[in-house]
Formats: structure tokens, sequence, C-alpha cells
């Protein structure tokens, strides 16, 4: 009975709170009598539409937010006041997990898009749940925004889910007593200079301090980041001791803990260098970068792998662990921008790789070429489902018989690097827009006469053309040739009104997608009924009114986001409309690698078909808005391109 | 005790609890920012609207400092009424009959509240009709009503439309109703299982939360300011 509830922990706690925990991940898995302690614990706040939560780098955390109902942005602003999206959350979405395990000030700006309740669980109640429940600590390693973070989840899942290949439990098999580097310590009474000597000299980024008597006795540590910020920065004096800026006591690990366990101590203390323990004594020192080199799928080591491979055929499984990064890069919450840029980074170096050796199979080309990347390839926004699209360009031959040399070898090239790029995972393209067709594999000269030809007869086919090669960019080899031909598009293009006239109507044939089944059009029949083709009713307007306005005003650009900047910068478009456009095809471009990424995980080849009932209500009404953002770049393209 | 001829007698000293809710209101300062406020959110759940013969039969209230909800202090107690037949006649609430035969009665009950409230503000959605019966309660078992400042959410909202249709005459153009669920709807709250005084209380906290700093955003800081701009009413009930 009974309830004055102010100090009586026996009391019942609302169930609105009890039922909103049960409804979220991870506090789903706490039993009931858990969840009613936490409740009674939380207070519920609202801000208004349009408030300012957390300002980065700035704000201390005193509770970890729930979003109980409504919708925050999470984003970066640099000193300039440049504004970078990095997410939006929704309903049982939180806020603050980072910085509260890390101890630090928020590491995001957090603003309601929409009136906003939220629950407010403390910090200390909500440190004493990552330690004491083991979902905790797991289901918050996947908002860690260090690559090594993300990892660990993506090594955690396979061990839980799908153990497959043993030498993907890095992080489960081996100790961190294997790792451990050579020990180097300094005596506490050195100088700091002499620390920081010793420190490049065995190209170590920490060393360890011991006692000035007995060398054992090790009292402390000292890392790069402390000669940065607590000598060059403070303007400390390099003759003073070292102990004066070393960390005490050090951290310590045991030799035989599981590198896992030692990263999430790690994560959960911020401190990146930990002594390892054996015996009693300490052998060395692991740092996270050691552990982060053990993983098969940091894009950094994927990166190191591919530069380092002298077997063509070593690349292909390298090619195929691509997915797997970029998974655990979204699961990190790295942006749709980042994303695409990522997967052209590795993708081009696999390219340049299998190029590099071809070539030293088959000997120099006989003239200069460069591999051109067409498409998306060409504006770097492949996402998990790419078609080949590539062409080569070479420098034009001087007479018949390096005429005949260079087709003959450009042949045989194409060849072999298409069959090695479906060897990696690379599908050939349908329409046969590769280097292999003879068409799209010529001299410099014959590549000017296609895009002159194609700007001056804007027919249904050239103007097909001109939207696919006219995002190229230089894949590999001799990238002046793939810039003189941009020159000479842009040169030859200024003023073709006609083309524009028809580039741009072309554009606006894609309906604008509002008017809504469940708020959403979607496809009317077909395969895909009751479905948003996401790629081409969301993002195509957007890169068409993109590259429309790219051409016109000679921007070298080839990437969407990178075209709108540019077309800012030159104030070809509003600042306004700038980020409106960008804000809303990053967002649609997340929520397709999403959903690409939810499909590989169930083992169904990706495609674009967004059904909008496995959206939440916030997704729905923020991709609602992105489609507004559509209907105003086509009043521009109107405005410019009136049908009189 | 009770004596004719003196008059200082003819009504029974208040409760302590009375005189100390009287004092910390005696002067009462309006003009400090909202933060420095707390609120007591309440309901009532009534056997009836007759003044005479209906009683309470539960309160539900819930604790706003820091102009957030707290959730670890919140108040539901069943009132056991006087009159027990008359009131399963008339019950639309959740309450069963046992609940209600087995509950303390108001003797127990409201110096409990009395002592949640403290010097709280009160909150409520038509407040005047709780309080009414509220201090008529007070008046039995505790010999003097409550002094704590009220604020109806009720006028809020209709201060809050105002602004929002930037009709500032005195005339209500509103055809739709100021019901505490078509509100919680119109602003999109969570809702919560009406006719239950801690469910409403809750609901009640919300409208009030969503209100308070919608008000605030507007620029209203002090709790003056809210019951002037917003005209949220009597402060005195």
């Amino acid at each position: 009975m009974a309830i004055f509830k102010g100090n009586d922990v026996h009391a019942v706690a609302p169930d609105v709170a009890v039922a909103f925990f049960q409804g979220i991940m991870p506090f789903n898995t706490l039993d009931a009598e858990t969840l009613g302690d936490l409740a009674r614990h939380c207070r519920i706040d609202f801000f208004p539409k349009g408030t300012r939560i957390l300002t980065a780098d700035t704000t201390e955390l005193t509770h970890l937010y729930l979003i109980q109902r409504g919708g925050v942005k999470a984003f970066l602003e640099d000193d300039n006041g440049e504004v970078t999206l990095k997410d939006f959350r929704g309903e049982g979405a939180s806020v603050g997990a980072l910085a509260i395990i890390r101890g630090t000030p928020a590491n995001l700006n957090i603003e309601t898009v929409e009136d906003t309740f939220c629950f407010l669980l403390p910090r200390e109640i909500f440190l004493d749940l990552i330690e004491k429940q083991a979902g905790f600590a797991h289901y918050y390693l996947k908002s860690f925004s260090e690559k090594i973070v993300t990892t660990a989840y993506n090594e955690l899942r396979h061990h839980k889910v799908a153990p497959r290949r043993n030498e993907d439990l890095y992080l489960f098999s081996i100790r961190v007593g294997d790792l451990v580097k050579t020990l180097r310590k300094v005596a506490a009474t050195a100088t700091i200079q002499e620390a920081a000597a010793f420190m490049s000299e065995y190209r170590v980024g920490c060393l360890l301090v011991h006692d000035t008597i007995d060398e054992d006795k090790i009292v402390g540590i000292v890392t790069d980041c402390d000669l940065r910020s607590k000598v060059v920065a403070a303007g400390l004096d390099y003759k003073e001791p070292v102990a004066t800026i070393m960390n005490s006591p050090v951290q310590t690990v045991l030799s035989q803990s599981l590198c896992f366990d030692v990263l999430l101590k790690m994560m959960a203390t911020g401190i990146h260098h930990l002594a390892v323990e054996r015996g009693g004594r300490i052998i060395g020192v692991i740092t996270s970068h050691d552990i982060m080199l053990l993983q098969g799928h940091s894009p950094y080591y994927l990166f190191r792998e591919i530069r380092a491979q002298q077997q063509i055929t070593g690349l292909y499984p390298l090619a195929r662990k691509i997915p797997e990064v970029i998974r655990g890069l979204i699961g990190e919450g790295a942006k749709a921008g980042n994303i695409t840029q990522m997967i052209a980074i590795l993708n081009d170096h696999i390219l340049g790789r299998i190029l590099t050796l071809l070539e030293q199979e088959m000997g120099a080309p006989p003239v200069p070429y460069c591999w051109l990347l067409l498409g998306s390839e060409g504006r770097r926004e492949q996402t998990f489902k790419t078609d080949q699209d590539n062409a080569i360009i070479y420098g034009d031959p001087v007479d018949e018989a390096e005429k005949q040399a260079a087709k003959t070898y450009f042949e045989a090239f194409a060849a072999k690097a298409i069959d090695h790029l479906v060897n990696c995972g690379y599908p050939l393209c349908p329409g046969e827009i590769m280097a292999t067709n003879p068409l799209w594999c010529q001299p410099f000269s014959v590549w000017k006469h296609y895009f002159d030809h194609w700007i001056a007869a804007p027919e249904p086919q050239e103007l097909l053309n001109s939207i696919i090669f006219f995002d190229f960019r230089a894949g590999f080899g001799e990238t002046i040739l793939a810039e003189n031909l941009r020159a000479h598009l842009n040169r030859e293009i200024a003023g073709m009104d006609l083309f524009f006239f028809h580039l741009a109507r072309h554009c606006m044939e894609t309906r604008v997608p509002l008017s809504f089944f469940k708020n959403f059009i979607v496809e009317k029949d077909g395969e895909h009924r009751n479905r948003l083709d996401i790629k081409r009713q969301g993002l195509t307007p957007f890169v068409n009114f993109a590259r429309v306005l790219a051409l016109k005003f000679g921007v070298k650009e080839t990437n969407t986001l990178a075209r709108l900047k540019a077309l800012m910068e030159g104030e070809q478009i509003q600042g306004e409309l700038w980020s409106a456009a960008s804000e809303a095809y990053e967002l649609q471009m997340q929520q397709r690698l999403v959903h690409q990424l939810r499909q590989i995980e169930t083992g169904i080849l990706p495609d674009n078909h967004i059904d909008p009932a496995d959206l939440s209500d916030l997704e729905r009404r923020m991709l609602k808005d992105a489609f507004t953002v559509i209907d105003r770049l086509y009043g521009v393209l109107e405005r410019m391109y009136p049908v009189v | 005790m009770f004596n004719i001829l003196k008059p200082g007698t003819w009504f029974a000293p208040p409760h302590p609890l009375i005189g100390q809710n009287r004092e910390a209101f005696a002067r009462f300062d309006q003009s400090r920012p909202l933060t420095d406020y707390t609120f007591v959110v309440c309901d009532t759940e009534l056997t009836g609207f007759d003044r005479k013969r209906d009683e309470i039969i539960s309160i539900g209230a819930v604790l706003i400092r820091d102009l957030q909800i707290d959730l670890g202090a919140t108040f539901h107690q069943y009132i056991r009424p006087r009159n027990i037949e008359h009131t399963q006649a008339t019950l639309i609430h959740r309450i069963t009959p046992q609940q209600l035969m087995e509950a303390p009665p108001q003797e127990e009950v409201l110096p409990a509240f009395v002592e949640f409230m403290g010097n709280s503000l009160m909150v409520g959605h038509f407040l005047a009709l709780d309080m009414d019966f509220l201090n008529r309660a007070a008046r039995k078992v505790l010999g003097g009503t409550l002094s704590n400042p009220g604020i109806d959410t009720m006028r809020m909202a209709q201060g809050y439309q105002r602004v929002l249709t930037g009709h500032f005459q005195e005339e209500e153009d509103r055809s739709c109703s100021y019901a505490l669920e078509d509100l919680a709807k119109e602003y999109h709250l969570p809702m919560f299982k009406p006719h239950d005084a801690f469910e409403d209380a809750m609901q009640t906290a919300y409208l009030f939360l969503f209100l308070l700093k919608k008000f605030r955003k507007g620029g209203l800081l002090t709790l003056q300011d809210i019951y002037q701009a917003g005209r949220v009413g009597n402060m005195w009930y």
C-alpha cells in the first residue's frame, strides 16, 4: 500500500518509465526490479523544437538522454561555422552515452528537430549499468566513434552470431601478453628532453617511468600526448624531470587478459596506454593502436594489406572484405558522405593495385593512358552494389605503328583488368560501359570528338551518354589525360543552351515523390510494389541537379555533395538551398546504406527498394522533408530553363 | 474545549501543517526564475461533482523540480470514502470497491499529501475543481485551507493557443476542446490512461512541462511572466 513515494524505495515505479525501458535496447534485457529502480531515479524533460541540448566539447554530461518522443540531430560545427550533419536520432535512441563512458564533455552538438521529451538517467546509474550488465557495454560499443571500437563490435557479433573464420577472432583468442613489445623505460629523474629523445630513438609513443633506485619499480607513464599538451603547449622547461609530467600510477592489465577485455578497459577509462603485468612485474605496454592493427576489418588495416599485395589473385579476398569494413563504419555512425568516400578510396586502391601488377606482367603500355571511372564510381558515390562503369583514354599515337600497338595492348590489358575486377566482386556492366568495349577504349582525340558530338546533338542516346560519361574521373594512370578532357569539356559546353535545356528537362522527368501512400510515394506495380526506390526517386534528382549546374558553371568536381558545395561557394546557388539539399541528400544516402547493409546481413542481394513500413515515424518524416527539397531544386531549373 | 463564551475556541486550532503551509507562502515571491520553484502536479478522482455529497477517492501527484518531472517523487493514494454505498453507485473509475474498502481514510491521506506538496506550487488541469474538494477536505481534517499558489494548465493552454493564433482578444475562437486528453493529442504528447488520478497527473505534468517550456522559449522567464503574459488566471484560489 502506501504511497508517499518520496523516499520510499519500495514505492511502485511509474508505469510509463518501466514500459519505456522495456521497449528499448539494451534496457529490455533488465529484470523488472532493476527497471523499477532505474525508473525511480529518472527525470523527464521537455525540449521544444530547435533547442540545443548539448554543445560539443563544452557540455558536461550529468545524465544520459533517452528520447521518448520527438527527435534530435547530431552535428559538428567548425571554427568557420560550417556545419556537418552526423546523425538523426529518434524515439528510443540515446544521447550522451559516449561522453559519459569516456568521461569527456559532449562530442557532438545535439539539437532537437521536433518537440522532444526525454528520460534523463543519472550518469552514475548509467555507468553502473555499463559496468555490471554485460550486454550494456557491448551495446554502447557501437556508438563509439573510433574505428577500433567498431571493429571490436563486429568481432563481437561474429563471436556471438556467426563465428566463421578463426582469423576473424583475434580479439577473443589473443592475449595481450603475446602482443606486448620490448619494455622501454626511463628513470623518474631523467629530464623531459631525455625521455623524448629516448622515445624518438626507439620509435615508441609512450615510455614507462621507473623509480630512480629500484629499476623494476614502475611509477608512471609518459605519452606523446603528454609531451604535446603538458610540455610544448604549456611551455614547460624541457629540463624538468620527466616525473613532473608522467601519469601516475600506471593502469595495468594482466598479461593473460584477452585483447577484447583490454579494449573494453581502454574504452571505459579513456586510457589508451596500459602497462602489462606478468607475475607482479611490468613487462611492457599495450596501446589501442597495437590492438587495432590486429583487426582484419579496420579500413586502415585493409588499406595496408591492399597496398602491400604482390599478387593480383591476393587482391580478390581483400576486395571482398570491403563490405565488412563498410558495415563497421555504418555501425559506428559515420555519415553517408564519408562512407561513400571510404568505399571509393578502397575501390580505387584495389583498382590501382590490379593495374600496377598488370603493367608489370604485360610490360609498360606503348602510350600513356588513364583508367576512367564513370557514373556513380566517377562521382565517388558507390554503395555495396556497384556495377563496373569504366573506360580507357590514352595519349594520341604519333603514327600507324604506335596506333596498332596501343590498340592491341589496351585491348588485352582491359580484358584482363575487367576479369580481375569481376573476381574481386565488381559485376560486369549490363550496358557494356566498360574498357573492354572498343567504343570506350580510345585515344584522347576520339574522346574529345565523342563529347563534342553529344553536346551538339542532344538526342536521347547522346543525353544518356553524357549523363554517365560527364561524371568521369581519373581512376588510375596519367591523371593529366582526364584533367585535359575535363578542361576540354568545360570549354566546349559553355553556352550550349540547347544541351542544357534538354539535360534540365531530362532531370525534371523524375517525379517529385510527394503524393503519398502511407505518407510515401511508392512504386505502383511490379515486384517492388508499395516500395520506395530511394535511388531513382530520392537520390537521382539531387545528382542530376548537381550535374546540370556543375556543367553549366564549369565546376570540375563530380561528387554530388562536392558539386553542391562548389556551387554554393561560387554563389550559383543560395547557401540555404545548399544546406537543405546537402542534408536531404546525405540523409537519403544514409537510409540507402543502412537498408543495403540490413539486406546483406540477412543474405539478400542489396537493392534500393525501401518499404516505408520498415521506417520509424521520424525517419519517414525526415525523408518526406528531404523530398520537398527536390521540388525546390526543380524550381531553380525551371526558372533557368523554362519551357516557353 | 469548546466554550460558547470564548470565541477563540469556536474553531479548533488548525493543524500544524496548515500553519507551516501558510507561513511558507506568506511572503511569496513571484519574480524569481521558473527554475527556482518546485511544482506539484496533481489530479483527484471524485465520486461525483456534487460539492455537498461527493468526496475525493484518489489523489495522484508528481513533483517537478528544475523544470523536470522527478519520477522519484510521486504520490498516489486511494481514499476510503465515508459513504461507500453511494460511491459504488457512481464509480466511473478504474478503482474497484475492494480497493476503496482497503484504502486509508482521508484523515491519514491528506496530511501525507500536504507534506508531499511542501512549498511547491500546485498545478492541475482545471485546478479549481480539485482545489475545491481538497480544501473542503483540508478544512475538515486539518482545520484550514491550503495556501499553495496554483497554476491551471487549461488556462495556460488557452494562453498558448492565443499566442499561436495571434488572437489576443478575450473571446475564444477555438472550436476544439481543452480537455486534457484532446490537448495531449494535439500537442503530440505521450499518452496516458485517462480516469486514473496518477496517470492523469502524469499527463498533466507532461502538458505543463510542454507549455511552460514553450512559454519560456518565448522569453517568459519568471513565474510572474507566466501569470501575466500567459494569463494563466488568478494566482490564488
